[in-house]
C-alpha cells in the first residue's frame, strides 16, 4: 500500500524535465515560484513510512470484459539500517496459495538489487534479474520495480521538473513531470514519462499517469483512502488503470500494522518456501 | 577428495553409524536450542493469534485435476486420468502447524500402472491404498512443523527439495520418484515423500539443515507392459537369445535404524550468491541388477537379484543474477554407483563406480513477460570400463521457451530436451489458461524422438496428446 504509494511517487519521483508542452494541466504555472521536482521527490524519499510495517494485501485484477481474478496475500516490509527488505505472501486462491517474493532494495545505487521468487509447484526459490523491472509482477498492472520502490522514489532513475499545481480530491497537489535519465533506463522500467501530482502537505503521490517510450498513455495510477495509521499518513487503496489492456489493478490494504514485531527470519530464502 | 573423505566417512559409519552421529548431534541440537530458544518474535498481532477460534485455525483447500492422454503414434489412449487433492492445515499451539494432503487418484484406462502394482518398491507405511486396477489412495504428505526460536523442526511425511535445476536431477535425490509417466509429471507430483525428520537451525548467516529419514521407500518403476516401461539396455540388462531368465524379488533393506538415509544441508547468502553444500548418506533409490550365469541342463540361466546399495553424496549448488540472466548451477559427487556392463570377465553384470553429475542453468529475462532458460547436464562414471553400457560422460541439454500473455492468464511454452551422445530426446510445446482464479485448463504435446537404447528414444512410439484442466477448491 503504502509501499507501492511510493512506488508511484518513486516514478513520479523520477521527474524531469523535458518539455512543457507535455504537462498537460496546470495552474498557477508559475514554475519559478514553485520547489524543484528534485526537491519535492526528496520531500516524498524522506517521509516518514516506519521502519517495518506488516499488513494484508488484496489484489483485485480486471480484464477488459470484466473478468476478475483475486488474491489475498500479506506482505511485510524492514529497513536493515539502509537496506530495505519487502516480502509477499500469496494465501489465496489455491492455485496460486504458497507463491512468495522477496526483495533485498540496497541502498548503493550502483548494487542491483537481489529477488526471489518461490513457486509451490516447483517447490523451489528461483532468482529473479532485477533488470526486468519494468516488467508486469505476477498478472498485476504493476511492474516488479513498482513493487520493489514500495516508499521510495527512484530518483536517479529520472530528470524531474515540477510543471505546476492542480487539486486532486480536494487536496493541493504539486504537478511533477519525470522522463527517464536515458534510453536504456527508459526501456528497463518501460515507462517514457511520468507525471504525479504529489499532495503538497503529506508529500504522498495521489495521482500519476504514465507514459510509454513511445509517449502513447500507458497506465494511470490513483493512491485513495489516505489516512494515518499510527501516525504515518498510508493509502489504503491504490487503483490502476491500464490503458492499452484495458486491463484493471486494485490493491487494498487492511491490517496495517508499523508496529509489529515482524522477525528478521521472515525476509530470507526459508521464509519463502515454509510460508507464514 | 574421493578416496580420503569418503573412506574416512565409511571408517566412522562402521565404528559410529553415521545414522547414529547424526541422530544424536540433531537430538542434542533440538534440546539445546530449545532450551535457549527466545520468545519466537515471529510477527505481528499476538491478540490476534489468540482470539483466533478453532474455524480460524482449520483450512481446508482441494485440487481436482483431470487430465487425458492419448497416444497418437500407437493410436491408443495412455490414460484418463482424474485426482482429488485436498489438504488441510491446522494451527496448533505455540504456532505449531499440522497439514495433511491426500490424493484420490483413478484412471480410466490402467495403462501407466496395469493391474495392481505390488509396490516393492515403497516402504510398507508409505504404501498406497489399491482400490481395484482403476483408482488408488495415497497420503501424500502429513507433517507437523515446530518453530522454536528462529530454528524449525518438521516432522512426518514430506518433500525435500535440493538443487537448481529444472526437469533434470543432480541433487534432488532426498526423495525418490515415481516414474508411471516417465519424467513426464510434474516434479512435485511425482516425487515420493518420506517420513522424515527435517531439523533447520540458522547459524549466524547460514542455515544448517539436518535430514534422518527411516522412511525405506525407493524409485517406483513402471512394470513390464505399462506404457512406460523402461527398456533402455543401460536401465534394463538384456539377455542375449536362448538365455533363461530368472528375475528375483528385490533385496529391500529392513533395518530401521541402520537402513535409514541421513543428510546436512548449508545454505548461506553471501555477496549476491546464494549457495549451499550437501551431503547425502542414502541408499541410491535405484536397486542393483546383479546377475550370476549358470549353466543348467536346458542351457545357460542368468538370475537377477535385484539389492539397494549405499551411496555417499557430496555436493552443492549455486545461483546468481548478472543483468537480465540468471546463472545456477549445482554439482554431485556419488560413490558406489552401478552401471550395467557388457564386459564378458565381468562376474556380476554391474560394474561398480563414483559418478560426478552437474548442470549449468542459464535464465534469460530480456524480452517482456518471456523467459529464455537452457541448461546443460553431464553425468560422468570416474572409473574406465570398457563394457559399461550406458556413455562413460552423458550430456543432455534442455531449452525452455516461455512467453505470458494477457496479464499472465495465457502462457505459452515449449521444452526440448536432447541427449548428446545418443541423439534422442523429447519436444514438449504446452499451451495454458486461467480461465478464473479457480480453474486452469491446458493441452499440449509430448513428442519423443531418437534410438531406443536412449533415455528418450526408448519411449519414441509413445507421442502423445494431452489435455487437462485443474480445479483449485
Amino acid at each position: 500500500m503504502k509501499m507501492l504509494n511510493q512506488l508511484i511517487q518513486n516514478s513520479v519521483g523520477a521527474i524531469t524535465i523535458s518539455a512543457l508542452s507535455f504537462s498537460p494541466i496546470m495552474v498557477n504555472a508559475a514554475e519559478n515560484d514553485l520547489p524543484s521536482g528534485r526537491e519535492i521527490i526528496e520531500r516524498v524519499n524522506a517521509r516518514d513510512e516506519g521502519e517495518s510495517v506488516a499488513r494484508d494485501l488484496l489484489m483485485e485484477m480486471t480484464d477488459k470484459r470484466g473478468k476478475k481474478r483475486e488474491r489475498d496475500t500479506k506482505s511485510f516490509r524492514k529497513y536493515f539500517g539502509d537496506e530495505k527488505r519487502t516480502v509477499i505472501f500469496y494465501q489465496s486462491p489455491k492455485n496460486i496459495k504458497g507463491t512468495a517474493f522477496l526483495t533485498y532494495d540496497y541502498p548503493d545505487a550502483d548494487r542491483d538489487d537481489d529477488q526471489w521468487l518461490y513457486l509451490p509447484a516447483s517447490r523451489k526459490v528461483r532468482r529473479i534479474s532485477a533488470s526486468d523491472r519494468g516488467d508486469y509482477f505476477l498478472g498485476t498492472d504493476f511492474t516488479y520495480e513498482d513493487i520493489k520502490l514500495e516508499s521510495k522514489i527512484g530518483i536517479n532513475d529520472y530528470i524531474q521538473k515540477t510543471v505546476g499545481e492542480e487539486t486532486i480530491d480536494g487536496h493541493h497537489c504539486y504537478v511533477v513531470e519525470s522522463i527517464p535519465v536515458n534510453e536504456e533506463t527508459a526501456k528497463e522500467l518501460g515507462y517514457g514519462r511520468v507525471l504525479a501530482r504529489i499532495d503538497s502537505e503529506i508529500w504522498i503521490v495521489r495521482k500519476a499517469e504514465f507514459w510509454d517510450r513511445k509517449d502513447n498513455p500507458l497506465k494511470t495510477i490513483q493512491n485513495k483512502n489516505i489516512s494515518q495509521v499510527q501516525g504515518i499518513w498510508t493509502t489504503h487503496i491504490i487503483d490502476v488503470q491500464n490503458h492499452k489492456t484495458g486491463h484493471h489493478t486494485s490493491f487494498t490494504f487492511s491490517n496495517i500494522n508499523y508496529q509489529a514485531k515482524i522477525a528478521d527470519s521472515v525476509f530470507t530464502e526459508r521464509a519463502l518456501r515454509r510460508g507464514l | 577428495m574421493n578416496n580420503s573423505f569418503f573412506e574416512l566417512m565409511n571408517m566412522l559409519n562402521h565404528k559410529y553409524p553415521l545414522y547414529k552421529m547424526i541422530m544424536a548431534f540433531g537430538i542434542s541440537l533440538f534440546w539445546q536450542l530449545s532450551a535457549v530458544a527466545e520468545e519466537p518474535e515471529i510477527e505481528v498481532d499476538e491478540q490476534y493469534e489468540d482470539s483466533r477460534t478453532l474455524s480460524d485455525r482449520i483450512s481446508f483447500s482441494a485440487f481436482l485435476n483431470a487430465e487425458w492422454a492419448y497416444g497418437y503414434s500407437e493410436n491408443r489412449h495412455q490414460k484418463m486420468e482424474v485426482y482429488l487433492e485436498p489438504e488441510v492445515e491446522i494451527d496448533l499451539f505455540s504456532d505449531i502447524r499440522l497439514t495433511g494432503i491426500a490424493r484420490l487418484r483413478g484412471d480410466g484406462y490402467d495403462r501407466l500402472e496395469p493391474g495392481k502394482p505390488d509396490q516393492d518398491e515403497i516402504w510398507k507405511p508409505s504404501r498406497r491404498l489399491i482400490i481395484g486396477d482403476h483408482t488408488d489412495i495415497e497420503l501424500r504428505e502429513l507433517y507437523l512443523e515446530i518453530p522454536f526460536g528462529d530454528n524449525y523442526l518438521t516432522l512426518g511425511k514430506q518433500q525435500i527439495v535440493w538443487g537448481k535445476a529444472d526437469g533434470l536431477k543432480v541433487l534432488d535425490v532426498v526423495n525418490p520418484q515415481d516414474f508411471r509417466e516417465f519424467i513426464l509429471d510434474d516434479f512435485d507430483d511425482s516425487r515420493i515423500p518420506l517420513w522424515t525428520m527435517n531439523l533447520e537451525v540458522p547459524i549466524s548467516a547460514v542455515l544448517l539443515q539436518l535430514l534422518w529419514i527411516p522412511d525405506r521407500t525407493y524409485h517406483n518403476t513402471p512394470d513390464s507392459g505399462a506404457v512406460y516401461e523402461f527398456t533402455a539396455p543401460f536401465i534394463v540388462p538384456v539377455a542375449p537369445p536362448g538365455v533363461l531368465v530368472d528375475l528375483q524379488d528385490v533385496e529391500r533393506p529392513d533395518r530401521f535404524f541402520a537402513d535409514s538415509d541421513v543428510g546436512i544441508r548449508l545454505t548461506t547468502f553471501w555477496k549476491g550468491w546464494d549457495l549451499s553444500a550437501n551431503y547425502f548418506y542414502h541408499f541410491d533409490d535405484r536397486p542393483v541388477l546383479f546377475q550370476s550365469l549358470s549353466i543348467t541342463p536346458t542351457g545357460p540361466f542368468v538370475t537377477i537379484e535385484p539389492r539397494y546399495q549405499r551411496s555417499h553424496m557430496i555436493g552443492g549448488t549455486f545461483s546468481n543474477v548478472f543483468g537480465d540472466l540468471t546463472l545456477r548451477g549445482e554439482l554431485g559427487y556419488f560413490t558406489d554407483r552401478y552401471f550395467i556392463t557388457n564386459s564378458p570377465t565381468d562376474a556380476d553384470g554391474v560394474f561398480a563406480s563414483d559418478e560426478l553429475s552437474y548442470v549449468l542453468g542459464f535464465d534469460w529475462f530480456g524480452f517482456e513477460d518471456s523467459l529464455v532458460s537452457f541448461q546443460f547436464f553431464q553425468s560422468w562414471v570416474t572409473d574406465d570400463e570398457s563394457g559399461i553400457v550406458r556413455n562413460e560422460l552423458d550430456t543432455t541439454t534442455t531449452l525452455l521457451l516461455r512467453h505470458d500473455f494477457m496479464n499472465e492468464t495465457l502462457v505459452t511454452e515449449i521444452l526440448w530436451l536432447q541427449n548428446i551422445n545418443n541423439g534422442d530426446g523429447m519436444v514438449r510445446p504446452k499451451l495454458s489458461y486461467e480461465i478464473n482464479d479457480s480453474v486452469k485448463v491446458w493441452a499440449g504435446l509430448d513428442i519423443f524422438y531418437g534410438d531406443r537404447e536412449g533415455l528418450f528414444g526408448q519411449f519414441q512410439n509413445n507421442d502423445r496428446f494431452i489435455v487437462g484442466f485443474e480445479w483449485g477448491l
